[in-house]
This record gives C-alpha cells, structure tokens and sequence, in this order.
C-alpha cells in the first residue's frame, strides 16, 4: 500500500511541475501580449520623464523581448529563487513568505471550522432525520449557500461597528474569527449538505442492518460503521475547495485588511507587477495541487476499496 | 471516480427540499423578477444613473412623509428638501418649511424602451412652476451626488447581463469539449481530461486578477464587460466539459445510440438528436450552480475597482460605493439594499436549480441511469 502511495505521490509531483509551467508561460505570455508594464503604472505621473522611464525599462529588463524575459524568469525558479519585485523593491520570496503564513492560517481555521460544522450538525441532522435540528441544518445550507462572501463581510462590518471592538483579548480574538467565520461560510453549506446526505444513505446499507441484527448499539453503529465510509465526499470536496478558498480568501482579506496573499495579489494587479503576481500564482498554484495531493492520500488511507 | 464526484456536486442540494413545483415556481418568480426590473429600470429609475447633483454629494437616504407637522394626513406623501449645513463632515438638515408632494407617472429624463422614446418615471417630485423642485434620493446619493437607487437599477442590468451571459458562453464551449472527449476517446480523451483536472484544481478568482491584470485599468465599458466574460469563459469551461463528458460517456453505451450508429448516422447527428437530449437536464443543473459563481467574481472584480469602471455602475461597484464604515454607522440601508439584491437573486437561482433537478426525479430514466443504488431504493 504504501507502494501504491509512493507512486501516486511521484506521478502527481511530475504532472504538476508540468501545470505549473504550462500556466507560468499562459500567464506571463497573457501579460505580455496586452502590452503595459509596472513602469506604464505610474507614466501618467508628471513627475517621471520619458527618458527615465526609457531608463527604468532598461533596469528591469523590461524592454527585452517575451522570450528572453520568461527564459530569465525561469532561470530564477530553478535557481530557487522567485525574482524581485518592482512595486516593493525587495525579493518576492521575502515578500511573500509572510502574506503565505497569514493566509494559511486564515484557510486552515475556514476548513477547520468547517470540517467541525460537518461533522456534528451533518451527522446530527441524518441520524434525526425530520426533526429540528434537520431543518436547521436545511436552513443553514440554503441561507449559507445564497449569501456571498463578499456581501457577508460587509454586512459584518456594519454590524462591527455597533460592538466595542479594541486591542483587548476577546477584540484580538473577534479579529481572528469574523474573517475565518466568513472565509468558511459556502465550505460549510457544501460539506453540512454532502455529509447529512452521505450518511443518510450509508445509514441504509445492508452492513448497518447486519449490525443492528447483530444488536449493536445505535451508537457503536453510527461511531464504528457509519462514520467512516461517510467521510470520502468530505475528504474529496476539500481537496477540491481549496483553489476556491484561497480565491476566497482575497474578497475577506481585502474586507478585513488582514494582511494575506488576496490583499497582496489586488496590490500587484494594480501596479502591474509581473514578478510579485507570478510569484504569487506560483504559490497558490502549488498550494492546490499540493492540497489535492493530500486528499487523494487521506482518501486513500480512509477507503481501503480506492487502494 | 472523479466524475462520480462532479455528479454529487450537481446533487448537492437534492436532500435539502423535497417539494419540487414550490422550490421550481419560486425561483422562476425570483429571477422573473429580477430581469422584469431590468427591463423597466429606466422607467422605474427616478433620475439617470449618470446624472450628478454636486449640490448634494452622499445625502442620506429622503424620509417620505405621510403627515405634515400639525400632524395631518396629506393625500400625497411629500419630502423636504435637504439642506447641507456641514460640507466637510457632509452633514445634512431637513427643511422643515418647505414640502414637496410625489407623484406617480412623473416626467424626467428621456429613454428608450422597446425602441420607443419616454419621459415618464414610475415616481418623482412634482414639478411646481418656476421653482427648482429638489430630488427624492431613495437610498440617498454618493460621494458625486448621484442616486444610488437609479444605480442599483442599472447595476442590475449590467450584472445580470455579464454573470448569465458569460455562464452561457462557458456552457456551450464546455458542452462541445465534453462530446469531443466522451464520444472521441481515446488520446483526445486522456489530455483533455488533464486540462480540466488542472483549471478545476487552480484558484480562478487569483487567476481571474492575473487575466485582468493583463489588460489596462481604463477600459469602455462594453470591452470591460467583454474582457470580463472572455476571461470567465476561458477559466469556467472545465467543470462544464468534465461532466458533459461523463454523460456522453455513459449514455453512448445505450441501446438506442447503438440502434443509431448502426443507422450509420454521424456522430454529429447522434450526439445533437440522441445524446445531448438526454443529458439536458443535468448539464442545465449544473449551469445553474455555475451562474452564481460567475456573477460573484463579476462583483468582486468591480469592488476592487478593477471590474467595469466609472460611471457605469455594477453590483460590486456599488457595494464599494457603499462601505464607508462613517456613513454606514448612520445609514446602513445604503448598504443593506444592494446586498440583498444579490442575495435574493442568488437565492433565486439556487431554489430553481434545487427545483428543476427534482423534475428530473420524476423522470425515470434519467433518475436510474444516474444514480442506480439511489432511484432503485426511493
């Protein structure tokens, strides 16, 4: 089995440096060919000549021609380097590394919180099928479903400002929270959706009747039978999510001004600044595939059929 | 297994709502609705969305009143004009001595609708001669002293045009990429279906700033709007063609596809008359539980300012229009009214996809060939 794995590991480490270089050369190719670079960003100002911009292209290397630029780009990467950011003037890496570790955090708490939502509300509501706490669940997963991102944490900054909200513990702690809560808000409704669904149907399989038969407690059937074979959707949509988490991520950070790769990527779209954005879709690129990785392995570890 | 995976997300909202017809009529009315509005904004809208009154810039929200100050019922509800006393802080005071009754049919700017020229406004203030008549602000103005509530209007336009059009266009590419790997197989089959594991794996919304990023700040707005739908058309194909694909996949294998090729019929008439019939209602499913996606990375967009530019208005637009935590401590109506448009339109569409896929409970044969365990113990 772990063979198995090894070889599910190698395969999707070669397939994904080759998505990753297809898409390096889509999106730098993208950027060149609409013409417009970090020094057209701040030409309108009258303070910049022509021949200092003229200049400034030659410094960046902005004036080389598309092939000659990506062929430098390239040579960074495998130098293990992610290249120097115009905007910020400072290495992209030591840029990002940062932003990386507060967006983590800010997507793990989202899944985490989701994941837990699941996992009770979800098996609550099929083990009591029809009663209350069904239709909350319902309830839940429609109004989580229908209410964006973007427009809950707006709605929630209104609602900020009616709330003492310092630098006290509990302020430090809301700070944490509203974002990650709004972050998790449409994972939530999906995986709540899939698990109360999944396990309804596990519920009918003739596994479980062989264990009621067998007299099996209620309890021991849902911890011991139910449980786990109701797990694969969830393992699966989060591997699936996680490009949409961290998509996610830019709408809150931006809202909240948490300090994050969304808040740094709307930066460097706005000054046009192709190594800071490659660098950032690079990341977050590998990040998913990472991600998807991981979930075929837990998927893998949880079903022994899919070994 | 993977395009097992694809179907449970189609069948996401399947054991949320058991009545089929309530959920179906419902979203048909919410969306109705909405492009009912659309149609009419110019007529509903009291003053054009463009129109600036820099007498005014970010005026609350008008009270209409029913009663006058001796506590008398008007028959016509009337406003005061507002008057700024304070321009740094733009604070505003009602003018008490003065009123001014609504009317119904009132005349304003002219527009066009169904090819003909109009005047007429659903409501406004009545036109007193030789005054100046103040304007009636809804959901107040902002910071150009324009009327947020003839913005939302053609916000909603602009918005409902982008987000559905560009789920269309998405739509049909990724239905003719799903035949051709379906039906094809083979090589084609193999590096197609690599391409779309690949675009469904990546973060769309960072790849959609990087596309934009690509092109200038400053476009018109219909090469905005047309940027816009290129760039979700060409990150929003995948998800279609994968499940396409995994349709034709299994429905080619039926008695009565057979029965056709061995017609000798082409396999574009097999696939357009045979096939694709079959396959409507889940792939009409699916591209309902798309739409919102692609209507919410519109608004994102324009919230970032990067989206459609001034002084177009869009959904996203007008929430970054609205959130300026001084004014909304005071006025959070000019917030909450775009908000929930985009909910309630969202809502709409959820409840009609959750409505039209019960339909296809109904039919049987459609519920079996997709979920043999499930039709069978129902």
């Amino acid at each position: 089995m772990s063979k198995l794995i090894f070889k599910l590991i190698l395969s999707r480490i070669a397939q994904g440096i080759l998505v990753l270089l297809i898409l390096s050369i889509l999106i730098f190719g993208l950027l060149a060919a609409a013409g417009g670079d970090a020094v057209n960003a701040i030409d309108g100002s009258p303070h910049i000549s022509e021949e200092t911009a003229r200049e400034l292209r030659r410094v960046y290397g902005l004036d080389q021609p598309f092939a000659i630029r990506y062929a430098r780009w390239l040579g960074e990467i495998a130098r293990g380097r992610l290249g120097y950011s115009i905007s910020y003037q400072t290495p992209v890496g030591a840029i990002l590394r940062p932003c990386l570790i507060n967006t983590a955090v800010l997507a793990a708490l989202a899944m985490a919180i989701a994941w837990a939502t699941a996992l009770t509300l979800g098996t609550a509501a099929a083990a009591r099928a029809g009663t209350w706490i069904d239709h909350l669940c319902s309830l839940i997963v429609i109004m989580a479903s229908s209410t964006p991102r973007l427009v809950l944490a707006l709605l929630t900054l209104v609602m900020i400002t009616y709330i003492p909200y310092g630098n006290t513990p509990a302020g430090r702690f809301l700070q944490l929270m509203l974002p990650t809560l709004i972050l998790s808000v449409p994972l939530t409704a999906i995986l709540l959706a899939q698990m109360r669904g999944r396990v309804k149907e596990v519920y009918d399989e003739e596994f479980v009747r062989a264990a009621r038969a067998k007299g099996t407690s209620e309890r021991s059937i849902l911890f011991h039978h139910v449980l786990r074979p109701s797990l694969n959707p969830l393992i699966t949509i989060s591997g699936y999510s996680l490009g949409g988490l961290i998509g996610g991520s830019v709408i809150v950070e931006r809202v909240f001004s948490w300090p994050g790769l969304g808040h740094l990527c709307v930066t460097a779209v706005q000054s046009r600044d192709v190594p800071l954005l490659m660098g950032i879709v690079l990341v977050t690129a590998t990040a998913v595939l990472a991600g998807n990785l991981l979930a075929d392995i837990l998927l893998r570890l949880n079903d022994p059929r899919l070994r | 297994m993977k395009s097992q995976i694809t179907n449970q997300f189609v069948f996401l909202f399947r054991p949320i709502f058991r009545r089929r017809r309530g959920s179906l009529i419902a979203g048909l009315s919410i969306v109705g609705a909405f492009y009912t509005i659309c149609i009419f904004a110019d007529f509903l809208a009291p003053y054009d969305y463009r129109e600036q009154s820099l007498g005014e810039p970010m005026a609350p929200p008008s009270s209409i009143h029913f009663r006058d100050l001796d506590g008398r019922w008007r028959t016509r509800p009337f406003i005061h004009p507002q008057q700024l006393i304070d321009p740094l802080e733009r604070r505003y005071q009602e003018n008490r001595q003065l009123s001014y009754p609504l009317e119904f049919f009132a005349r304003g700017y002219r527009y066009k609708i169904f090819g003909l020229t109009a005047d007429r406004h659903l409501f406004g203030v009545v036109k007193i001669a030789g005054e100046e008549r103040p304007r009636v602000h809804f959901l107040g103005t902002d910071d150009l002293g324009r009327d947020r509530f003839s913005r939302l209007l053609q916000a909603s336009r602009f918005s409902l045009l982008v987000g559905p059009l560009s789920t269309l266009m998405a739509v049909v590419i990724g239905i003719l990429i799903g035949c051709f790997a379906g039906y094809g197989r083979g090589r084609i089959d193999t590096v197609l279906m690599r391409i779309t594991d690949t675009m469904m794996a990546l973060p769309t919304l960072v790849l959609i700033l990087a596309a934009r990023a690509a092109f200038p700040l400053e476009l018109p707005p219909w090469r905005a709007a047309l940027l816009l739908i290129t760039i979700f058309v060409a990150l929003g194909w995948a998800e279609m063609a994968r499940l396409t694909r995994g349709l034709v996949m299994e429905l080619r294998e039926r008695d009565f596809v057979l029965a056709a090729v061995s017609l000798g019929l082409s396999p574009a008439h097999i696939l357009w008359r045979h096939i694709l019939p079959n396959a409507r209602r889940p792939l009409t499913v699916n591209a309902l539980l798309m739409l919102p996606a692609f209507l919410l990375a519109e608004t994102a967009l324009s919230f970032f300012g990067i989206g459609v530019q001034e002084p177009e208005a869009s959904w996203g637009k007008l929430l970054s229009a609205a959130s300026e935590i001084t004014l909304l401590e005071r006025y959070p109506l000019i917030l909450i009214a775009p908000a929930f448009a985009i909910i309630f339109f969202i809502f709409g569409i959820r409840m009609l996809s959750i409505g039209l896929d019960q339909e296809q409970f109904k039919d049987k044969e459609t519920a079996t060939f997709h979920r043999p365990q499930l039709a069978s113990r129902e």
